[in-house]
């Protein structure tokens, strides 16, 4: 009896969870459907309007530098991603494996970074990086990405790492293996499915941030894809679906990636969170 | 309770152990190679950054762009500014309303897809999750278009039912906060569903068993056994989500600037349009030392009143 009851109840939630899934995404069909408009018909206020036209794409493609914003994009979010797992690893592994003396101070200084906003540091960092004559370069988004990704990085790593037996790498230390060897082929490959977790999350931030990105990034060749849709909705305040265009040009690869790793991302903030 | 399934971590202590062993002094000191690239960028580009805003909200330009020593002028000024305090309710407004909705609109859709779903977990916990990967811009341009008068689909749904607005959600000084939360919500509650599921998997299948046996199910099951379980995820969602509400920034910059009049003015638009479009630094700099330390406080009270437990996994108990 019970189990048919739970049954219909699955039914029932699985329906709920369908419906409420297709008005959850409403926006990003919205976004796709006026890309894909003619401009008679641009303003339609219906979610879809017909007839269809891939038009929008060709026109924004042919006459923008897509390109360019593109790799600027993937230039500064790859470095960051290199920067904040290489970096965090090895403050992470000094910190609870080698546990040097005033580690945890280290470790206290660095969370202070996760309590401290983004909008409060803007001024000070444009200011900075001017006088380094970082504005308009990538290590002015690159340096700025890591030191706020690294702290978060740290916390996950130090908790998994914490939780390991010690006998493991005192044993490696007897081997003869240096502290190097012990990182580089013992706990680098162990954090593996937290690497994973980390650098997809880095990834989706430094590839979406758009605060600082406006500030330092102010000469047109240099600004990554989010300054994008800025620079080009009046020139096509007349047809928003080339406007449209360009924002699933920005949007859509993320979310696709995002499709493709989502099982390396879950499995990786399961691992971080259950395993202990 | 023990805090084992928690998303969170004690901010432990451990002695300084033996190891590596045999090591001459300068060898072991060689070690701390390992933590100084994470020092250094900290110190660069956090510790810094604080220390100059703080240093710099004692200043203030003429006219002519020449600085002077103002104390605590700025202070003073943002004091008496309505603007500041407009951008302060602003901020309350959003946390109070984003934080629990999250929480609750997660929550729910979590236990729902762990619960019920077998083959359409793995759909269900993506689609949910599209907004947080979608890039911000986007999603002020798209939502732009849905609050739109005359064309956009949210006018036309509400039409479909028989209702009419003769004003723009955005444009109009009392809605404009009301519909960038909105938004907000929209935007990040993937992120605390995805907080939940990782929660609700750290729970021992044999709670969930014994609970069964007992009888407990649907909202008692919520209550006594989930919710306090979860307690590790509810606390990092609170601190995330005060971080993150005083660092709202494109959505409201990009879909009303903080218009009309500063009626959705909030930190970040009020520092950018002092330190950028008006060149207060000295101003905008007072206004990012208020921001640290409404987040140092706030941080501070949520530590003592509800543990040290951190961001990560399993509390030491």
């Amino acid at each position: 009896m019970q189990t048919v009851l739970r049954i219909a109840a699955r039914r029932w939630v699985i329906a709920a969870l369908t419906l409420f899934a297709v008005i959850w995404l409403i926006p990003d069909l919205y976004m796709v459907s006026i890309s894909l408009r003619t401009p008679v018909n641009a303003f339609d206020p219906h979610l879809l309007a017909f007839p269809l036209t891939i038009r929008n794409y060709w026109i924004v493609l042919t006459q923008n530098p897509l390109l360019r914003f593109f790799l600027n994009s993937l230039v500064v979010t790859a470095a960051t991603v290199v920067t904040v797992i290489g970096v965090a690893s090895l403050c992470a592994y000094a910190i609870s494996i080698l546990r040097l003396r005033g580690s945890q101070a280290v470790f206290a200084l660095l969370l202070v970074t996760l309590m401290v906003p983004l909008s409060a540091l803007v001024v000070p960092l444009a200011a900075l990086l001017g006088r380094l004559g970082w504005i308009n370069s990538y290590p002015g988004l690159i340096g700025p990405y890591s030191a706020l990704g690294i702290p978060f990085a740290i916390v996950l790593f130090k908790a998994f790492l914490d939780d390991f037996p010690t006998d493991i790498h005192e044993a490696a230390m007897l081997d003869g293996c240096t502290t190097w060897q012990l990182y580089w082929r013992v706990v680098l490959p162990l954090l593996r499915p937290l690497i994973g977790f980390v650098g997809i999350w880095q990834f989706i931030t430094s590839w979406n941030e758009f605060f600082l990105a406006l500030v330092i990034m102010t000469r047109n060749p240099m600004k990554t894809l989010p300054l994008v849709p800025m620079e080009y909705s009046g020139m096509y305040m007349a047809n928003p679906g080339a406007l449209f265009a360009i924002l699933c040009i920005i949007a859509l690869p993320l979310i696709l990636l995002y499709v493709l790793v989502q099982r390396v991302f879950v499995r990786g903030l399961l691992e971080g969170s259950v395993k202990g | 309770m023990t805090e084992e399934d928690s998303v969170l971590v004690q901010v432990g202590t451990r002695d300084a152990m033996d190891l590596p062993l045999n090591r001459s002094r300068w060898r072991r000191s060689a070690l701390y190679l390992y933590e100084i690239p994470a020092l250094a960028f900290f110190g660069i580009f956090v510790g810094y950054p604080i220390l100059w805003v703080i240093y710099t909200s004692l200043f203030a330009a003429t006219v002519h762009g020449a600085t002077y020593w103002a104390g605590l002028g700025n202070y003073a000024e943002l004091l008496q500014s309505p603007t500041f305090w407009m951008t302060l309710r602003n901020m309350a407004l959003w946390g109070l309303i984003t934080i629990p909705v999250q929480m609750i609109i997660g929550g729910l859709l979590a236990y729902a897809i762990e619960q019920y779903t077998i083959r359409s977990k793995a759909v269900f916990r993506t689609v949910y999750f599209v907004p947080v990967v979608t890039s911000v811009v986007v999603i002020a341009i798209v939502w732009e278009q849905i609050y739109a008068p005359y064309y956009g689909i949210l006018q036309a749904g509400l039409t479909e039912i028989g209702l009419h607005l003769n004003f723009s959600l955005l444009g109009s000084y009392d809605t404009a906060i009301f519909a960038l939360i909105i938004v907000n919500i929209w935007e990040w509650t993937g992120f605390s569903m995805l907080m939940y599921i990782a929660g609700l998997n750290a729970i021992p299948r044999e709670i969930f068993d014994a609970s069964h046996i007992d009888g407990a199910s649907g909202w008692r099951l919520s209550r006594y056994v989930l919710i306090p379980l979860l307690s590790g995820v509810n606390k990092s969602l609170l601190l995330l989500g005060i971080i993150g509400t005083l660092q709202t920034f494109p959505l409201v910059f990009l879909m009303t600037n903080g218009g009309p009049d500063n009626a959705s003015q909030v930190f970040g638009t009020y520092i950018f349009l002092h330190g950028f479009t008006e060149g207060q630094t000295g101003l905008a700099s007072a206004i990012s030392v208020v921001v640290l330390i409404l987040a140092a406080g706030l941080t501070f009270l949520q530590i003592r009143y509800l543990g040290t437990q951190f961001l990560s996994r399993k509390g030491d108990a």
